[in-house]
């Protein structure tokens, strides 16, 4: 016997949620692009697409988010702080690779600086992940030691029954517990067989690719320059990644007054690592797309012992040019190590 | 298929009497209908070669990758007749010679792949003149008839939506071959002439300013439009640019390596009627 959450119950859940005081989230798709954002009613969830065009790391991290507003006077600057926006929210239907990228960025922003807009927003957060039944030519979950059905970063995990009217509910953590007891009437044990996951077909063995990226004798390699020669330096496979994090401050406004501002930052621009001197580092496209590389799959797990990729697939499925993290590793798993 | 084989054996044939150092076209992509960019330097990558009609990306803004063209040696490019006139814009702003550049011409008709006749710039003068003959039609699009129809107020309601998408990924700048600045206005910091944050004014600081950049140089290949990852239809911003420029100036962009620049040239004869 399993608790199952049947799909005709949904607009009771959605009622219930809020009226204990959570947003509800969940992907939707409009006639321009499919993100995850507030939902209203049951209809205006997407179930059918295989993930959202944009990843999960929207609702945690924004394109821009104010810090603080300065205002300079004749003695003194005076700064008033921008919190992170309070409010409990519930995000239903999050693919488990955009979860796992939540807990595989979690490890960075709670690292030694602790990241109160991140951590705030995490902690307010209960994601209810569905198992993926269908997948594409660009996922790539199972490569990384994940699944369709990984339950990394949920706070609840839902299982696609196979007559497509409902879920299998497995509560994963009390957060998940909390937020599902206020909706347990709606609950009814069963047992509904649940529809197969989809199948994702490993594309290339991981253990093999960090082996050749820790090889120190291969940062130099020429395969870099080959591997990268049409990438035309767009930042869109680091901002629709959902474990990219980097940022850059800025301050908006003149002399005397502004707002200091958090903007996504991409590795793959000239002037991400542009010294004042003009001296850059990775002067090249080939260095900028090894470091995108290197870092996900061989700094990143260094420092955390987990890769910063979850599998979702997003940066070779946009690539104006059709790159990605898929074909780059695949021609490494062929190479010598 | 009978343009690809064609056009396989005289890369071949070039690369084996050094004629190009290399060769950029399509190969097949990750999924049955994508085509992705080839640098052909050998005759294994010259049999990857694919020609057909989903071979759509303009190619042209790989020629000003820096050093590329600098020892002054020959490189070849397949071209669609928008990518030819990328190139002669591309001259006429003095960013490479055409006599650098072969081109193998291919246009698309249904399913069909055809050849162009010529492999230089100036071979495709007349193919140039005739599409400047029929300018862009207008309203040919749906939306883009819609976007006709507004007023002042719903255009700009239209344009804040569609920019509210914005991520400031920078791929229509990236995809865009007009685009070639080393250092893009929004690159520089001291002063920060543009906003990097994707708020309202961020979004239409970047898009306007790119949009009036390329008026008269856009040559509507729709490389910004397809790369755009959040899907905002950029391909209407540029083409209503060029139609304005077409009926002010009678200026048709790319249709030779001497045409002068629209907006760096004037003529006692200009319209002045935007002059309060």
């Amino acid at each position: 016997m399993t608790r199952i959450l049947f799909s005709d119950k949904l607009d009771n859940c959605i009622a219930r949620w809020r009226a204990a005081g959570l947003t509800v989230f969940g992907p939707v798709k409009t006639d321009t692009l499919s993100s995850y954002a507030a939902i209203e009613q049951a209809s205006d969830f997407d179930f059918e697409s295989v993930l959202p065009d944009r990843s999960i790391k929207d609702l945690f991290f924004p394109q821009t988010e104010p810090m603080l507003r300065y205002t300079i006077k004749k003695r003194a600057i005076e700064t008033e702080d921008f919190t992170p926006p309070n409010g409990k929210r519930i995000i239903f239907g999050a693919r488990p690779c955009d979860a796992s990228g939540l807990a595989i960025d979690d490890s960075l922003f709670g690292w030694d600086y602790k990241d109160e807009y991140w951590i705030q927003r995490r902690n307010e957060s209960v994601i209810v992940s569905i198992a993926c039944t269908k997948a594409d030519d660009f996922c790539l979950c199972s490569s990384l030691n994940l699944a369709p059905d990984s339950s990394t970063g949920s706070d609840v995990l839902l299982r696609p029954l196979e007559n497509n009217n409902g879920w299998v509910v497995e509560e994963l953590t009390d957060r998940g517990r909390e937020a599902f007891l206020a909706i347990a009437e709606l609950l009814q044990d069963g047992s509904d067989p649940i529809a197969p996951i989809a199948d994702v077909p490993e594309k290339f063995d991981l253990d093999t690719c960090v082996a050749w990226l820790q090889n120190p004798e291969n940062f130099e390699s020429k395969f870099w320059k080959e591997i990268s020669m049409r990438c035309i330096g767009c930042g869109s496979c680091t901002y629709l990644c959902p474990t990219c994090h980097c940022f850059d401050i800025q301050d908006e406004g003149d002399t005397y007054s502004g707002i200091r501002r958090k903007n996504w930052d991409s590795c793959s621009f000239a002037l991400f690592t542009m010294h004042t001197s003009g001296h850059n580092p990775r002067a090249t496209q080939s260095a900028r797309w090894r470091q995108r590389i290197m870092h996900k799959f061989n700094y990143f797990p260094g420092t955390f012992s987990v890769n910063s990729c979850s599998g979702c697939g997003r940066c070779s499925r946009q690539c104006p040019v059709d790159m990605g993290i898929t074909e780059t590793l695949q021609k490494i798993s062929t190479l010598q190590p | 298929m009978i343009t690809q084989e064609k056009y396989r054996t005289r890369v071949k044939e070039l690369l084996a009497n050094n004629s190009v150092k290399m060769v950029i076209g399509y190969k097949q992509g990750s999924t049955a209908d994508r085509r992705r960019p080839l640098f052909v330097r050998s005759f294994e990558e010259a049999d990857e070669l694919v020609l057909d009609s989903n071979c759509i990306g303009n190619l042209a803004g790989y020629l000003v990758t820096e050093g590329l063209l600098s020892d002054e040696k020959r490189v070849g490019i397949f071209l669609r007749p928008e990518g030819i006139r990328s190139i002669n814009i591309l001259a006429a702003e003095s960013q490479l010679n055409t006599e650098q550049i072969i081109i193998f011409g291919f246009d698309t008709s249904g399913r069909e792949v055809k050849a162009l006749q010529g492999e230089q710039a100036g071979d495709f003068s007349g193919l140039i003149d005739s599409l400047k003959e029929k300018p862009p039609e207008k309203s040919s699009d749906a939306l883009l008839y819609r976007i006709d129809q507004m007023n002042t107020e719903e255009r700009f309601a239209f344009w804040k939506d569609e920019f509210s998408r914005c991520i400031k990924c920078y791929a229509c700048r990236q995809a865009c071959p007009m685009c070639y600045c080393r250092r893009c206005i929004v690159d520089s910091n001291q002063p920060q002439w543009i906003n990097t944050s994707s708020h309202t004014l961020g979004n239409f600081e970047w898009n306007i300013v790119r949009a009036f950049h390329l008026a008269g140089r856009c040559v509507g290949c729709g490389n910004c439009d397809r790369a755009c990852p959040v899907n905002i239809p950029l391909r209407f911003i540029n083409a209503r640019m060029a139609q304005e420029v077409f009926e002010s100036f009678d200026h048709y962009a790319g249709t030779s390596q001497t045409q002068e620049p629209v907006l760096a040239s004037f003529n006692k004869d200009d319209s002045e009627t935007f002059i309060l």
